[in-house]
This record gives C-alpha cells, sequence and structure tokens, in this order.
C-alpha cells in the first residue's frame, strides 16, 4: 500500500489569544485522502484546530506544515496560504455566501474569482448543483432557501473551485438528522472523488461512521487521534463499557458496583456506566453480585462508541 | 413606565458598552457643534480679501483703504486695470473688488460713482461683502457730504454774519439817508419861501436907452463943438467970435438937451400902468433919467433885500446840504462797503461748487457689477449642490459598501479566495463610482435642461466631481473600516460629511472663522477644494491652469488615503476577519445553547 501524503502537518502546534491558551502542543497529520473528524466540547479549541489546519491562523507555537506542492516539500502554511489559497476550501460554522444573490450568482461568483476556465467551472457547478440537490433552486436568492439547502450551497460555494482539501466547521448543525446524513453522505462522495476533508462536529455518531480519523480536542489539547480502532484501542480490554439500566434502588446498586474492580462508575439518568478495571473479573462479580442481591437488571455489554469515549475523555478530571 | 425605562436602561447600556457608537453616537455631534461653535464664535468677517483699484492712490482713497482695513479686510491694491482684479476674483484670490476714482474729493455738481465687483455664486457671502462694503462707503460717503455741508453752512454762516453786519450799516445809511431826505426837505421848503420875483419896472427902459443912445452922441458932439471952440479960440483972432460962439451955442443946445434929457425929458411910455401914489413917483421918475435912476435904485434895494434873504437862506440851506452832503457820502459809503461784501458773499457763495441737493446729500454712489452672468440662485448654488450630493453619497456609499462586505456572511470566504486585498478596496471603490457616475450624469444632465448649460461645457465638471467623488469614497470607505456597526459608520460618515459641510462656506461663510482655522480649512477640506473648482470650472469657464492646485491637492487626497486604506487593510484585515469569526462563533455557541436549553 502506497503511503499516502501528509497534505498537512501539525507539529506540537498551539495557539494563545493575549494570555489565553487555546490550543497547545497539537500533532496532528492530514494525509491524503482523509475524512478527519475532529471533536471535542463547546470552547475546546476545534475551531481554533480548524483554523490552524486551514492557514487562517498562525501557530503560537510550533509549526503547520503543507505538501500541497510535492515537489517543494513540507513549507509553512501561514506564510503559504496565499500561493495555495485555491487547493483549500473553507466552509465556516456560519454560512458564507451573499444572501441576496442566487445560487448561481453564488456559485459562479466564486468560481469565477478562482480563474477557473469558464467551462470546467460550468462543469463544476453543474456536477455541485446536482450532487447538492440544488438544481431546482439555482435560481432562487440564496437567503429564500431552507436552512439545509442553503448549508448545501455554502459547501459547495467550498467545493466549486474543487480544493484538495475543505474543512468544514460543523456543517450538520442546526439540520436535522436526514439533512444531517445527506451532507455527511455528500462528503463522503466528494471524498470518494479524491478530496480530502476536515470536519469539525459535535454529531460524534456520524463522525463516527464517516471519519477515517478522528481527532479528540480536549482543554486545548488534542487527547487522541487517529482512526476509530486507534481512538477506541486505550479503551478496549480495560475498557469495555458496560451499561446497566438498574430496576430498583439506583443507589443501593451503584454502591455494591463499588465493591467491584471498576475504573469508574458514570451515573447516567437513566443508566450506569461501568468502565471496568478488569473485564472478566469485573464481569464476574457483576454477575454474582446480581445474583446474590437479586437485582433487577438489563446489561448491555459492548465496546465503547466515539460518543462514549468523548464523554469519557471530557468528564475526565 | 417601568418596562419603558428599563429598556431605555438598556438601550443606554448597549450604546454606552459599543466604545465606537458611544464614541459617534455621544461625542460626534458634540464634538460638531464644539468645532462649528469654536470656529464661527466671532461676530468678525475675518480676512475677507478686497481688491481696490485706483488708476492712482491719493491720500483719500488711502484713508478708505485705511477703514477697510479696520474692519479687518485684507486690502490688495490694482492700480493698472480693474479686470486684473476681477480675475483674482474669479480665481477666489479677492473676494470683492472695489473701484474708486482717482480721488473722492467732489468738486462739482457730480458724485463721484464707486463700483463694487462681487462674485454672486457666493450666496452667503456676496450679501455680506455688499453690505459692508456700502456701509463702509456710505459712512465715506456721509462723510464728505458733512464737509460738504460743512462747506456750505459755513459760507452761509459767514454771509449772514456779514450781512448782520452790513445791515447795521445799511441801518445807519439809512438813517442818514432819511436825515438827508429831511434835510433836503427843509432846503426845499426854504428855497421855496424865496422871492426871487423879478421887480415890476416903474420906469421907462426906453428911457435909459434913449439915453444912451441920445446922450452918448450929444456928448460926442458937444465934446466936439468944445474942441472946436478951443480949436477956434486958439487959431482966431478976437475977430473970429463969431464962429466960436456959433460952437459955444451949439455945446449949449447940446448940454441943454443933455439937461432935459437927465432932469425932465417925458417920457410917455408905460405911463398908463401906474395908478397909485407911488406910482406919481414912478411917472415922475419915468419923466426923468434921474427919477428912473431913482426908481431904480428903490428897485435895487428892494432886490438887494431879497437877495439878502436869499443869502441867507442859501446860507442856511448850505449848512443843512453839507449835512446831507455828508450824510449821502456816508451813505454811499456804506452802500458801497454793502456792495462789496455782497460782492464778496456772491464769491464766497460762488465758491461753493457743490450746489446740487442730490450730490450734497449722496455725494458718492455706489455701484454692483457681478463678476458672473446673471443667474438664478439655483445657477450660483449649483456647484455647491453638485459637490453636496457627491459628498454625501460618496461618502454613505463608500461606508455602506465597506459595511455591507465587512458584515456580509461570505466576508470570512472572501480569505480564501486568491485575490490581493487591494482589489477588494478597489472594486468597493470602482462601485462607488459607477454609482456616482451615473447620479452625475443625471444631475447633470438635468441641469443642462433647466440650466441650458452647454454639454461641453459639463465635461469638465464632471471631470472634476468624479475626482472629489474619489476622495469622499476613500474616505466614505476609511469610516466603514474604522467602525463596526452599519449604523454607527453610516452616522459617522454623516458627521464627517455635516462637519465638512459646517466649515465649507456654504452654510455659513468661512471668512467669519479665525484666519488660520479658514487657511486650514480652505487649504485642506476636500469638500472646499471640491466645490471652489467646481464652481470656478461651472460659473467662469476656468481652465485647467487656473484649478490645477486644487486637482492635484484633491488628487493627492484620493492617492494618499487610498494607501492609508490599503496599508490599514494589510495590517488589520485579518483582525477583521478574526473578530468576525468570533463573533460568529460565539452567536453559534449562543444558538447551540438555546437549542440545547429548548430540548
Amino acid at each position: 500500500m502506497l503511503k499516502s501524503l501528509k497534505l498537512i502537518e501539525l507539529k506540537e502546534a498551539g495557539k494563545k489569544f493575549r494570555n489565553n491558551q487555546i490550543l497547545e502542543n497539537v500533532n496532528i497529520t492530514v494525509d491524503e485522502g482523509d475524512i478527519l473528524g475532529i471533536i471535542g466540547r463547546s470552547g475546546s479549541g476545534k475551531t481554533t484546530l480548524l483554523n490552524l489546519i486551514a492557514g487562517f491562523l498562525e501557530p503560537s507555537s510550533g509549526e503547520v506544515l503543507h505538501s500541497f506542492s510535492v515537489t517543494k516539500g513540507p513549507r509553512n502554511l501561514y506564510t503559504d496560504l496565499h500561493k495555495i489559497k485555491d487547493q483549500i476550501g473553507y466552509a465556516p460554522q456560519h454560512n458564507s455566501f451573499y444572501p441576496k444573490l442566487t445560487v448561481m450568482e453564488n456559485l459562479l461568483h466564486f468560481g469565477q474569482l478562482y480563474n477557473l476556465p469558464k467551462a470546467t467551472l460550468q462543469n463544476n457547478i453543474k456536477g455541485l448543483l446536482q450532487a447538492t440537490g440544488l438544481v431546482l433552486h439555482q435560481n432562487k436568492l440564496a437567503e429564500h432557501l431552507s436552512g439545509g439547502m442553503q448549508k448545501r450551497l455554502d459547501i459547495a460555494c467550498s467545493l466549486v473551485h474543487k480544493p484538495k482539501i475543505i474543512v468544514l466547521d460543523e456543517p450538520t448543525a442546526d439540520l436535522d438528522p436526514a439533512l444531517q446524513k445527506d451532507i455527511m453522505n455528500f462528503l463522503a462522495q466528494v471524498n470518494k472523488q479524491g478530496m480530502t476533508v476536515v470536519i469539525a462536529s459535535h454529531h460524534l455518531n456520524l463522525l463516527e461512521k464517516f471519519c477515517t480519523k478522528i481527532a479528540i480536542v480536549h482543554q486545548g489539547k488534542v487527547h487522541s487521534s487517529g482512526n476509530m480502532e486507534e481512538i477506541r484501542k486505550p479503551y478496549l480490554k480495560e475498557n469495555f463499557t458496560i451499561s446497566l439500566t438498574p430496576g430498583g434502588n439506583k443507589e443501593q446498586f451503584i454502591s455494591l458496583l463499588k465493591t467491584l474492580p471498576v475504573n469508574k462508575i458514570i451515573d447516567r439518568q437513566h443508566h450506569i456506566i461501568i468502565h471496568p478495571k478488569n473485564i472478566t473479573k469485573t464481569i464476574t462479580g457483576l454477575l454474582t453480585l446480581i445474583e446474590e442481591e437479586n437485582l433487577s437488571y438489563d446489561l448491555d455489554l459492548r465496546r465503547p462508541s466515539l460518543d462514549e469515549i468523548f464523554e469519557t475523555i471530557t468528564l475526565e478530571k | 413606565m417601568k418596562s419603558l425605562w428599563l429598556l431605555t436602561k438598556k438601550n443606554l447600556k448597549l450604546l454606552v458598552r459599543s466604545k465606537t457608537s458611544a464614541l459617534v453616537v455621544f461625542f460626534a455631534p458634540l464634538f460638531i457643534i464644539l468645532l462649528l461653535g469654536l470656529s464661527y464664535n466671532s461676530t468678525s468677517k475675518y480676512g475677507l480679501n478686497i481688491g481696490v483699484y485706483a488708476p492712482s492712490f491719493s491720500s483719500d482713497v488711502e484713508s478708505l483703504i485705511s477703514s477697510l482695513q479696520e474692519q479687518e479686510f485684507k486690502i490688495v491694491k490694482y492700480n493698472t486695470a480693474v479686470d486684473d482684479c476681477v480675475k483674482d476674483i474669479k480665481a477666489g484670490v479677492v473676494h470683492a473688488c472695489v473701484s474708486v476714482p482717482e480721488s473722492l474729493t467732489i468738486d462739482g455738481n457730480q458724485q463721484k460713482e464707486v463700483s463694487f465687483f462681487v462674485d454672486p455664486s457666493k450666496v452667503n457671502l456676496v450679501g455680506v461683502i455688499q453690505d459692508t462694503l456700502n456701509d463702509k462707503f456710505n459712512l465715506k460717503s456721509q462723510q464728505i457730504s458733512k464737509e460738504l455741508s460743512g462747506n456750505l453752512l459755513t459760507a452761509v454762516s459767514d454771509t449772514k454774519s456779514k450781512l448782520e453786519e452790513q445791515g447795521t450799516q445799511l441801518s445807519s445809511a439809512k438813517e442818514k439817508s432819511a436825515a438827508a431826505s429831511t434835510t433836503t426837505l427843509e432846503v426845499s421848503q426854504q428855497l421855496s419861501t424865496l422871492d426871487l420875483t423879478i421887480p415890476t419896472l416903474a420906469y421907462d427902459p426906453q428911457l435909459i436907452v434913449n439915453f444912451k443912445t441920445s446922450v452918448s452922441p450929444k456928448i460926442k458932439s458937444g465934446l466936439a463943438d468944445v474942441k472946436d471952440a478951443r480949436t477956434a479960440v486958439e487959431s482966431s483972432s478976437l475977430e473970429d467970435k463969431s464962429a466960436i460962439l456959433s460952437s459955444l451955442s451949439k455945446v449949449e443946445v447940446q448940454l441943454k438937451s443933455l439937461d432935459t434929457l437927465v432932469n425932465g425929458v417925458a417920457v410917455s411910455t408905460n405911463n398908463n400902468t401906474t395908478t397909485n401914489s407911488s406910482n406919481t413917483t414912478v411917472t415922475a421918475a419915468s419923466t426923468s433919467f434921474l427919477g428912473a435912476l431913482t426908481l431904480l435904485e428903490d428897485e435895487l434895494t428892494n432886490t438887494k433885500g431879497k437877495l439878502t434873504a436869499a443869502a441867507t437862506a442859501i446860507e442856511t440851506t448850505s449848512t443843512g446840504l453839507s449835512s446831507t452832503t455828508q450824510n449821502l457820502q456816508d451813505s454811499v459809503s456804506a452802500l458801497e462797503a454793502a456792495q462789496q461784501r455782497v460782492n464778496e458773499m456772491k464769491a464766497n457763495l460762488d465758491g461753493q461748487k457743490v450746489t446740487d441737493a442730490n450730490v450734497l446729500s449722496a455725494p458718492l454712489v455706489t455701484k454692483i457689477e457681478k463678476v458672473a452672468q446673471e443667474g438664478s440662485y439655483l445657477n450660483y448654488m449649483f456647484p455647491a449642490l453638485l459637490v453636496l450630493v457627491v459628498m454625501f453619497s460618496s461618502l454613505l456609499l463608500g461606508t455602506t459598501l465597506v459595511m455591507m462586505e465587512k458584515n456580509s456572511p461570505a466576508f470570512f470566504r472572501n480569505y480564501f479566495l486568491p485575490i490581493k486585498k487591494g482589489t477588494f478596496v478597489v472594486s468597493t471603490y470602482l462601485t462607488t463610482m459607477v454609482i456616482t457616475l451615473i447620479q452625475v450624469v443625471i444631475i447633470l444632465g438635468v441641469s443642462i435642461i433647466f440650466l441650458k448649460i452647454s454639454p461641453l461645457q459639463l465635461l469638465p465638471v464632471a471631470g472634476a466631481l468624479l475626482l472629489s467623488s474619489s476622495v469622499f469614497s476613500f474616505m466614505g470607505m476609511g469610516l466603514g473600516y474604522m467602525f463596526k456597526s452599519e449604523e454607527t459608520g453610516t452616522l459617522a460618515s454623516i458627521s464627517t460629511g455635516s462637519l465638512m459641510l459646517f466649515v465649507s462656506g456654504v452654510v455659513l461663510p468661512l471668512e467669519t472663522i479665525s484666519p488660520a482655522a479658514r487657511n486650514i480649512i480652505s487649504h485642506f477640506n476636500p469638500f472646499v477644494l471640491s466645490e471652489s473648482v467646481i464652481r470656478e470650472v461651472f460659473i467662469f469657464n476656468a481652465g485647467f491652469s487656473s484649478v490645477w492646485v486644487e486637482l492635484a491637492t484633491l488628487a493627492g487626497y484620493a492617492v494618499g488615503l487610498l494607501v492609508v486604506i490599503l496599508t490599514a487593510e494589510y495590517l488589520v484585515h485579518k483582525h477583521f476577519i478574526s473578530g468576525f469569526m468570533k463573533h460568529r462563533h460565539l452567536k453559534h455557541r449562543q444558538q447551540e445553547k438555546r437549542d440545547k436549553n429548548n430540548v
């Protein structure tokens, strides 16, 4: 298997705004063809990380390198940005188009500013309109589109020049689940055409499903990064999740669970999550306990989901 | 009521917490008022440049100039031609010209004409200049009028005192003449009493004639006989006695005849006129020569008495007449003196050259000539209106376009477009220029119809307007980059435009501002520069050579502002986008929280 090209590489990158350290010691690699999902709590520094990846922000420490030009080797992304703007597409959190222009006018406007040949641009627009389902709305003013269509138009505007990488900041926010899935499918489709996708979202299940890589940002640091297996790996073996739905007294149940070899007991409103120290011993002990105490329960033993891993990470002190 | 107060309090807090809004909303109007107050807090008309043309600057013209200088007018002298001064009005070097005659001295019944040349296009200033100059010249006219009236009154007063003086003398002469008249009357009366009638002849004058005619020959004859007798006696002897005796007899006869004649020869003529006793004497006298002599003697006595009386009367009259003569001589002297005085008075009055009441009341007449073609106020205000429209339009367009771009959702995306930052600035500028061009074309097109101007005349006006528009557009754009919200930026633009308008001289004359401030404003206020160029081109058809300094300054402004905007854009564009992103990010987070809470 050919080693994929490191399109963007963050090395010990950090960002500080005045005295506020937003990010520090970030080491991430965005390889060509990746769909990199960035997750984190609000204010964790996701958008700042995206801005570093897009070259919009200059790191306060470390460096962000790009390799859009293979022959020249890794170069500073921030200083080179003006030369490689046509290689990057950025769809920020908010819609970023002219509401008073029609769909077609917006696409033409941004496409023409990338100095694309007319035919190429027409093809790109045609393809994007079809892919985003905006063909029937191409002559509508952008402000008259629904929220989902506006988001699709925004992504289309970011893709009209066919960049090598597209950076999306919460593209599925404020959308209903069906639209979220549509968007992700569209991005997956785009990725299949060779475009690298970097996406930040709170919809972890979607990211888990579509992303080839995940980076979990927590408290200004990239806590974990890699593909799902790599993310999950530290949480396997001792970190299977046992989800219990106690039938009787939950407090009594939790106090009994504490006698078992567990790392952590997470009290959710309707169920309890147990992070065992040793999955075999913990489960044996749990089953014994349930039998001895005659507890009513609903037990679910599974690998941790991204959502759970994220929650585990973010709830860690 | 409570909610109203809460809302008001909230609004105030929001305004104050947004520093730029607070700055603009609260302090911009105050700042404008402060500037205007400081600028116009004067009743003086500073630095009105008045050109004075005179063929030569005599002392009274210089005196007039001094009085104008006391009014803070700066005087520029012209002595070659008034047209030079008029040209300088058009060029804005002087505000008005005054053409004065060589001398303001009035030396005849001819009013002196002073011409004011004013630029009617400076609508708010022309009145002030006219009024001020009129005041000055009216004052001068009054001064001259006062002098002339003084001279006239002095002459009248002199005449009056001389007349009073003459009145005394004439009274004296009158008294003396009256005295002479009285004396003359008395003399006349005295002379009328004199009896100078010829006495009635009581003797026969023929007697005396006869006596004369008879006596003389007889005496001669007697004497001749005597002589003959003597001769006979001497030559003869006694023998010839008869001859002697004959001669003597003849003498005797002669002598007897004479005796008769003397002593009693009756003369019968005129004896029928004697009737009384005296007539007896006369008759007696008339019969003899002796008697005649007696009568004659009586008559002579009588005549002597009359003559004596006459002499006495004449002596008396002579005294009176001497007095009269003296009186009359005095009167003549007095009248001669009076005549001389009258001549002097006449000469004095004749010396008053100004006798025309019009000249006396208004020795100086002022004439106002307009250096521009007579037109309506619209014509005069047209350049200012054009610049006003272009200024506000360009300022607001510049600000609005920049604000639109800054606040546009697409602002962030533009950062990732492979376009230089300057391109956005220039495109904004071009947009304002396109819109301004359309406005200018419409306004000038309409003005061709209403003001009946040649389209060719408007081409340079359009060019100057577009240059002005460039300056204002860049200013507006600069304000757009400085402020965050569109409302604040718009307010700042309006405030800036208003400030430039208020200190432009269109609303209030610049000439009431202190010279230092006015110098800065007139050289650096783009509105003033633009209005000056348009006015000179539009009203006076000035060529490029007349307005190149203003055009170069405007071009310098445009280039300078462009450079500043580009530099600022280069330096702070990233900051804008970061701010924009931060703002959007926060909004997004807030929305997210709201959504979560709703769920």
